[in-house]
């Protein structure tokens, strides 16, 4: 079946697109070059007028696991307050798996990826990913304060054999890339530690933050893994932690770091309050450095629950939940969770100010290449308020009314006001779509050139950029039509996306001992099978490629 | 001649190894079970009576019954779609299954917008109550094997539910402790004689205590911790000996508490589980110190996984009107079934189903050589899951999923395939966003 899009402004930041006027042309869920005058299509829409872009990426969305489960349960009274949705899809911080993928559909989204998936926690976090409909999932391994990894660097392990776990891990838990979650924090507090320095040996594995983060971005690089390692950096909300980013950036030497939820480790200790902006400090170092990219995990104002591996920093902010509830996991020797409700609140100058560091972030950070466009969901926000961030990065007018409405100390605190940046819809293109594929190795996604898979998001061109993006018109997967007017019409499954790095299999039987004596669990049983995956039809691998990534 | 030459023998018993074991969520994944075929299957690892029995169970398959008579699987596919469709307050329970079964049977609640419940979430509850209320400090098996200094153990003996808790999660040497060292005590409850044998290296301390009390020994530590002058005796543990063991706590480096809620014995017993994440939350002002709420049977771990990503929320949820509704009392499987007209109860792990009442239809999925009080509407016997088919279930911690492989095959359909089966045959209707 041919199916026609005739005459859209095409945003196509990877084919070098950006508005011009155009057709798109799909077969069997693939875009192909225009097959000419002779060829009839069975199907055509007619977007004239209207804005094309690819399906939405998100890179860093919570969307599944245990401690979205455990979010869940401990959000139960939000799911009866928010039960008057139009189709019986309920939640919003905490939605469910049904509505997390109609929700991310209705707002032209193909692609959210569960950034934090514990290797214990692994097939949980599929068997749940399967049940998201509409769009693709993965998930981001992490490591970093997982007691065998700690061993190994402990032992003088050489970079060779840290590779070959790292590579083994991501194989037998099906990821698609490396997250480090405070390295070595974690596991610190196992050992009643409610800090660790950077340069500070951990309490048992005497081993540094600095070197498990070095070795892991190094283990990265050797395995050719598209993505960089994915850090959830050091010192999460505390004040005076830029230090601690800064130091990260200049630990790894040049190699490619993904700084996650960059907004939360952009504070500084100046003024009254010792707390204060540091987002130019941060936006510097990422303009000057190409090695690094960032997201951004944006606050909105509002109920939410956070919900993070980061127990040490968990605990720390538990005297702040709202409502007065909170869980703390240490989990099988690989790390932890932590999920905490909060209340963000406009009125509040710390809430106020962080959400105006995130702004700046966004509009200091040159490249829309390397910043992405999160809020950490549910950490931040839950992604549903993506719209009305949106239009707060493409229209000063409305950006300046909101910070009006703020704490009234904002202004003398933030430079956001001075800030005249607005996004424009290729640079919006570029950071929600063609920027989250190629850092994620989706060679075939982000794009609408030929043999790109046809997940394809259109839009009317609205002056009120929340109204634009929150309800497309149409919503192709694969080239179906899935979003017609922000109604779902066909609920698809969507797949799972994977690397699988090549890694000397000697290490598998240093890990079967391991896992025999410490783990109480086989190894053949930790490997998740790929039958496992959405029934034995979900994965789709992507390519490694030591030497280039 | 080729005709001539012997039939191989066949290798008799047939063994399998590194199996895992689906029924306490404790998820052993180190059985080997013997299999002299066609499908008898014997436990030869281990001693664990859950174990043994469970794997024993293997009578050979018989067909689907309507109303008592036998029939072909789609027959009574089609009966059960027939008697659903016309139900007004169905209730879908039991839910002893694997997480496609729950998937499948979650799926299909939804449609006939039923209560859902889990058999076994009695003691599941008693501890979701109070994650719900309060949260808590929790901790998973591997964590209290190799980083465990002090387990206590609060109540009755939770190996009398989970045999081998103590053989496989406590006897090990902590790896990730220096130097390792562990001791064991018992608060409210005194360990079982396999419990002793388990831990004879390791110094154990038994505090006998009424076990209907052991909130109050829970509380009368806590404040020993918070204040060593206000110590006082509590369950008729005497003061010095609640004193001696909150300094121990004091000083434990990962302390973690241990329970099995399904065990208590007094009314409201979620309020005793509260005392104890009380008590947990409390050791942390000191020390690390963690929880570990021992559920599980027959994956009620899992199968409220599953209902809680798929729904938002947990079991004891109901479907009817478009909205899942979430409501702990009022839609306990025991309370509903008081008013439910139809109920679909499956069963795959265990051939024991409870008695409903009279004038209800019941659409039994459960082993072959169920024996049923009255015999239901319809009763379609399926496989055991780890046993006749691959599974996923969960471990009790809630944090690890393991895949059980299918070790033998008496021809009988999963869980999971009947439940989709009875869905499809349901009158359509259009999907749902």
């Amino acid at each position: 079946m041919l199916t026609k899009l005739a005459g859209g402004r095409i945003y196509d930041p990877a084919n070098g697109r950006d508005g011009a006027v155009g057709d798109l042309f799909v077969r069997d869920g693939r875009i192909v070059a225009d097959p000419g005058p002779s060829s009839a299509p069975d199907e055509v829409h007619d977007l004239t007028g209207r804005v094309v872009m690819a399906g939405a990426i998100d890179i860093h969305s919570h969307i599944a696991g245990g401690k979205v489960n455990i979010a869940r349960l401990l959000m139960a009274e939000e799911h009866r307050a928010a039960a008057e949705g139009p189709c019986g899809c309920v939640g919003l911080a905490t939605p469910s798996t049904h509505a997390t993928g109609c929700r991310y559909a209705q707002m032209g989204y193909t692609a959210a990826f569960e950034p934090a998936m514990l290797p214990s926690n692994a097939r949980h976090a599929h068997l749940e990913m399967a049940d998201i409909p509409l769009i693709d999932t993965g998930g981001y391994l992490v490591l970093g304060n997982d007691d065998l990894l700690l061993e190994l660097l402990a032992s003088g392990a050489g970079e060779e054999a840290v590779a070959d776990y790292v590579g083994f891990m991501l194989n037998a838990t099906r990821s698609l890339a490396v997250k480090a979650v405070n390295p070595g924090g974690i596991n610190a507090f196992k050992y009643n530690q409610r800090r660790l320095d950077v340069d500070e040996n951990g309490p048992f594995h005497a081993i540094t933050p600095r070197r498990i983060l070095t070795a892991l971005a190094g283990a990265v690089q050797r395995l050719g893994i598209p993505h960089p390692l994915h850090l959830h950096g050091f010192n999460l909300g505390v004040p005076g932690n830029v230090e601690a980013t800064l130091d990260s950036i200049a630990a790894v030497d040049g190699l490619r770091l993904h700084l996650t939820h960059v907004q939360f480790h952009a504070y500084g200790m100046e003024g009254d309050r010792k707390f204060s902006s540091a987002a130019a400090r941060v936006a510097e170092a990422v303009n000057r450095r190409p090695n690094i990219s960032v997201d951004v995990g944006q606050i909105m104002f509002g109920q939410t629950v956070t919900a993070s591996a980061d127990t040490m920093a968990q605990m720390n902010n538990a005297g702040l939940a709202h409502p007065k509830k909170w869980v703390m996991m240490d989990i099988e020797c690989d790390a932890g969770c932590g999920v905490v409700p909060f209340r963000y609140r406009d009125k509040a100058f710390v809430n106020a100010l962080q959400w105006a560091i995130g702004l700046e972030l966004f509009l200091l950070i040159e490249d829309p290449w390397r910043i992405f466009l999160t809020t950490d969901h549910p950490n931040g926000a839950p992604f549903t308020s993506y719209p009305e961030l949106i239009r707060l990065l493409m229209d000063r007018d409305h950006r300046l009314a909101r910070m009006a409405e703020l704490h009234p100390a904002l202004p003398e605190h933030t430079i956001l006001g001075s800030l005249t940046r607005e996004y424009s819809l290729g640079e919006i293109a570029t950071m929600t779509r063609a920027a989250p594929a190629r850092i994620l190795g989706l060679t075939d996604r982000g794009h609408l050139g030929p043999r790109a898979v046809a997940d394809i998001t259109v839009y009317t061109d609205r002056p009120d950029r929340r109204a634009m993006f929150e309800k497309p018109d149409l919503v192709f997967k694969d080239g179906r039509l899935i979003v017609c007017d922000g109604v779902v019409v066909a609920v698809l499954q969507g797949r799972t996306h994977v690397v699988e790095p090549a890694y000397d299999p000697k290490i598998e039987s240093w890990m079967a001992r391991r896992f025999d004596e410490r783990m109480g669990q086989r190894l053949t049983h930790f490997r998740i099978a790929e039958e496992e995956i959405r029934g034995g039809t979900g994965l789709i691998r992507h390519a490694c490629q030591p030497g280039v990534f | 001649m080729a005709s001539e030459r012997p039939t191989p023998p066949v290798a008799r018993p047939v063994v399998h190894r590194d199996v895992v074991c689906p029924f306490c969520g404790l998820g052993c994944d180190d059985l080997t079970v013997e299999e002299e075929p066609p499908s008898t299957l014997a436990v030869r690892s281990t001693d664990c009576p859950v174990a043994r029995d469970r794997f024993s169970r293997t009578p050979s398959a018989e067909p689907p019954r309507v109303a008592g008579v036998a029939v072909p699987l789609a027959e009574a596919v089609e009966a059960a779609a027939a008697v659903l469709a016309a139900a007004q307050a169905p209730l879908v329970a039991g839910l002893g299954t694997d997480v496609d079964g729950a998937r499948a049977a979650l799926s299909l609640a939804e449609r006939l917008g039923a209560v859902v419940d889990h058999a076994l979430s009695d003691g599941l509850y008693r501890n979701l109550a109070v994650l719900q209320r309060t949260g808590w400090i929790a901790t998973t098996l591997a964590e209290l094997r190799n980083r465990c200094d002090l387990l206590l153990v609060a109540g009755p003996d939770p190996a009398a539910l989970h045999p081998r808790l103590f053989e496989r999660w406590v006897a090990p040497t902590p790896a990730f402790q220096t130097p390792p060292s562990r001791e064991v005590a018992f608060l409210c409850g005194e360990p079982l004689d396999a419990t002793r044998t388990a831990l004879s290296r390791i110094p154990v301390t038994v505090l006998p205590g009424d076990p209907a009390k052991i909130g109050d020994a829970a509380a009368a530590l806590a404040a020993a911790l918070a204040e060593p002058s206000r110590v006082s005796g509590a369950a008729g543990i005497a003061a010095g000996d609640i004193a001696v063991l909150a300094e121990r706590l004091r000083k434990a480096r990962y302390a973690v508490v241990a329970w099995a809620a399904a065990a208590f014995a007094s009314p409201h017993a979620d309020l005793t589980v509260e005392r104890l994440v009380g008590l947990v939350r409390d050791a942390n002002r000191h020390t690390r110190c963690a929880g570990l709420p021992l559920a599980g049977y027959d994956n009620v771990v899992g199968v409220n996984q599953v209902c809680t990503w798929r729904f938002g929320v947990p079991l004891r949820t109901s479907l009817a009107g478009g909205v899942p509704l979430h409501d702990p009392h009022r839609f306990a499987w025991m309370r509903y079934a008081d008013v439910a007209d139809t109920v679909v109860w499956v069963s795959a792990f265990r051939p024991e189903v409870p008695t409903f009442s009279a004038g209800q239809t019941v659409v039994a999925l459960a082993p072959p050589g169920t024996v049923f009080t009255d015999e239901p509407a319809v009763f379609i016997p399926i496989g055991t899951p780890g046993i006749d088919h691959p599974a996923q279930v969960f471990r009790s911690d809630t944090v690890v999923a393991l895949r059980a492989r299918g070790l033998i095959d008496r021809g009988l359909p999963d869980g999971a395939t009947v439940l989709k089966a009875i869905a499809t045959a349901l009158p359509q209707e259009a999907p749902a966003c």
